[in-house]
């Protein structure tokens, strides 16, 4: 650990947003009142499809965008109504934002020369976080002579080089390749475990919420749906829309309805014992279902529609009760020329969903 | 030149389509000048009826005549501070508008609006509107009689030749810097911000190096056409006068042959202020142009 890591690590800060509202108009509400609490030095990831108010956001909090109404405060300051250089958070856009008539070392020095550091102090800070992201080449370079991956690493260092409280990323792999956005991934991940910055990073691309972040906030329509650790999220989705949200192919969701003691698919088959009655709505996740073997759970027949080998497994379309149905199975899985499957569901592995709000039941199927 | 030969499978129907406009270049423009530089070197009749081959007499004799020396001083004059507010004035409106700062929509469109004039009707309006006595510095007038006297005062017909120069410039230009303000990504002008440069640094820091090949394309165009477009607004503003203080150089040519009759003076001085603006393009492209940085 060097000194700026220690540096950016102390200057690390909270978030704490307060009854914060964004509307344009009064029809237009992209954030209804929110509440929420970022810690210091948590990665937090803000997903959402897109016009779900995740980028607004961030913009709020970065003061790009005015708030509407609300408290936005950076440790124990409040910020909503200062200018972005006075909040002291520094930011990676999507599509880097590099000044392109700047060396790599004159874009990641900007910053330092507009807030009157010595230049002997800026020459410095740029060489070791230059260093630290592996630019140490190319400073004297301009951004058109560099690659996707090189030029998004200038624009993180041109955001940690200020030693910033709170570190924002909006969107910035997603501009970048297959290979090149899991290769920066990784590397995202290996920086904040050293620096150690307060990390608000939004994007719609649940696979890097779910490596990045220690906690995600999961955002519909400006509501948070949940905010919970990755592990959380996907064993306990709080909603049918975290639900789908979450996991390739997403969970199941089937409506099924309680008859006082089962609860029974739209055709009649009965998924899990339950003292409930009226509607409801089932989750089960593809890699849940077992196929052609026992659980404690109830047995049920589907018919196969098609199969789609992506060689770590395989994952089949079935019908059930006029729902569809994935299935994930190990690739290879002997099911050819079968029409009829015979699928089992865990017991405690199904999640049980208000019909009306969509939110989770927590506990329908005893202790979890 | 594969692709030329793929755009179009007939290769003379390319030279078909530039033909016309070619043949109005070559008539209206290459030839006069080649005639210009020709007849520099030859002594013409007025009134026709043969010609006399002269060598350089004709440069000797024009380069000697003090008068051709203060019409060529005035027109660098002009030249330097026409276009150099012609690129100003429209930039720092173009900024104000760029910025979305009130009542910029419908500036955006006035402010195109004389791009539709000719040269002599803005001469025109504008003798009008610096007229001593009607005009708006009129009441100047009133208030310090003689103040303002672009009929006998050579600075103040100057001052109105250049700004009816800068007004006619304005739409063009800032149409240009405008369009290259717009093209600046949004996000890199919230990334400055988030850097901490205020609205005025971010002027400086970012906007104007990334349009320099816009500013690059105004100044090179409004300083070769300051030296012949003043011609239209002389003609009906100032005519010249007062005394000659408005005689630029083009205005000069036009009067030594076309008043004077002195066709190979008029040739001669031609010939050398094409050479001169010649030179002063290439000039800016070698010692600016290079510098410009084209990446986005």
């Amino acid at each position: 650990m060097n000194a700026i890591d220690t540096a950016i690590r102390a200057a690390a800060a909270s978030i704490t947003v307060k009854d914060l509202t964004k509307a344009y108009d009064p029809q237009t509400v992209v954030i209804p009142p929110m509440d929420v609490e970022l810690k210091a030095g948590e990665f937090t990831v803000v997903l959402g499809p897109s016009g779900c108010g995740k980028s607004t956001l961030l913009q709020m909090i970065a003061g790009l965008e005015r708030v509407s109404s609300g408290k936005i405060l950076i440790g124990t300051r409040e910020v909503q109504d200062l200018e972005p250089k006075h909040r002291g958070c520094a930011m990676v856009f999507q599509n880097y934002a590099l000044y392109p008539h700047m060396t790599v070392f004159e874009n990641m020095a900007y910053s330092l020369k507009v807030s009157g550091t010595p230049k002997a102090e800026r020459a410095e800070r740029v060489a070791a976080v230059a260093k630290m992201l592996g630019l140490a080449d190319y400073l004297h370079r301009k951004p058109g002579q560099l690659s996707g991956g090189q030029r998004q690493r200038v624009a993180i260092g041109r955001a940690i080089v200020r030693e910033p409280a709170v570190l924002l990323f909006d969107e910035p792999l997603s501009n970048l390749d297959a290979q090149l956005r899991h290769d920066m991934r990784v590397e995202l991940a290996d920086l904040h475990r050293r620096i150690g910055a307060t990390t608000v990073f939004v994007t719609h691309d649940q696979v890097e919420a779910m490596t990045l972040a220690d906690r995600i906030l999961i955002l519909n329509k400006g509501r948070i749906e949940q905010f919970d650790t990755p592990k959380a999220i996907y064993h306990n989705p709080a909603s049918v829309f975290v639900a789908k949200f979450i996991g390739a192919p997403p969970m199941n969701i089937l409506p099924v309805t309680g008859d006082g003691a089962a609860l029974r698919l739209a055709d009649g088959q009965v998924v899990a014992n339950a003292s409930l009655t009226g509607t409801y709505q089932l989750g089960i996740r593809p890699e849940d279902i077992v196929l052609d073997g026992k659980t404690e759970g109830h047995a049920v027949k589907a018919a196969l529609r098609f199969r789609e080998d992506l060689g770590s497994h395989s994952v089949l379309a079935a019908d059930l009760g006029g729902s569809t149905v994935r299935i994930a199975t190990p690739f290879g899985a002997d099911i050819a020329d079968r029409l009829e499957l015979d699928l089992n569901f865990p017991t405690s592995r199904l999640h049980l969903f208000d019909a009306a709000t969509g939110r989770a039941i927590p506990g329908a199927f005893g202790a979890q | 030149m594969t692709s030329e030969s793929t755009l179009f499978s007939n290769r003379w129907l390319p030279v078909l389509l530039v033909a016309p406009f070619m043949l109005l270049i070559v008539l209206f423009f290459y030839v006069p000048i080649f005639q210009a530089f020709y007849w520099s070197f030859f002594l013409e009749q007025p009134f026709g009826g043969g010609s006399m081959f002269v060598g350089l007499d004709n440069f000797a004799r024009v380069l000697s005549d003090r008068e051709f020396w203060q019409a060529g001083g005035r027109t660098l004059v002009f030249m330097v501070t026409a276009s150099s507010l012609a690129v100003l004035i429209p930039l720092i409106l173009a900024v104000a508008a760029d910025r979305k700062i009130r009542l910029s929509l419908p500036a955006r469109n006035v402010l195109v609006w004389p791009k539709g004039v000719a040269g002599a009707s803005i001469g025109v309006v504008f003798a009008f509107v610096f007229n001593p006595f009607v005009g708006i510095l009129a009441p100047l007038n009133k208030a310090f009689p003689g103040i303002w006297a672009p009929g006998i005062d050579g600075t103040d017909a100057f001052i109105t030749l250049i700004a009816a120069h800068v007004w006619s410039g304005i739409p063009f230009n800032f149409v240009i810097l405008l369009a290259g303000l717009q093209s600046i990504p949004r996000t890199m002008q919230q990334a400055a911000a988030m850097d901490g440069a205020g609205p005025w640094r971010r002027i400086f820091d970012v906007q104007l190096p990334l349009i320099m090949p816009q500013l690059f394309l105004t100044l090179v165009l409004e300083f070769t056409e300051s030296v012949t477009s003043a011609f239209a607004l002389i003609d009906t503003i100032t005519h010249g006068g007062p005394g000659g203080a408005t005689t630029l150089l083009v205005y000069k040519i036009y009067k030594d042959g076309f008043s004077g009759y002195d066709l190979s003076g008029a040739a001669t001085q031609t010939a050398i202020l094409m050479v001169f603006v010649i030179l002063l393009t290439a000039a800016q492209f070698v010692f600016l142009g290079r510098r410009i940085n084209y990446e986005r």
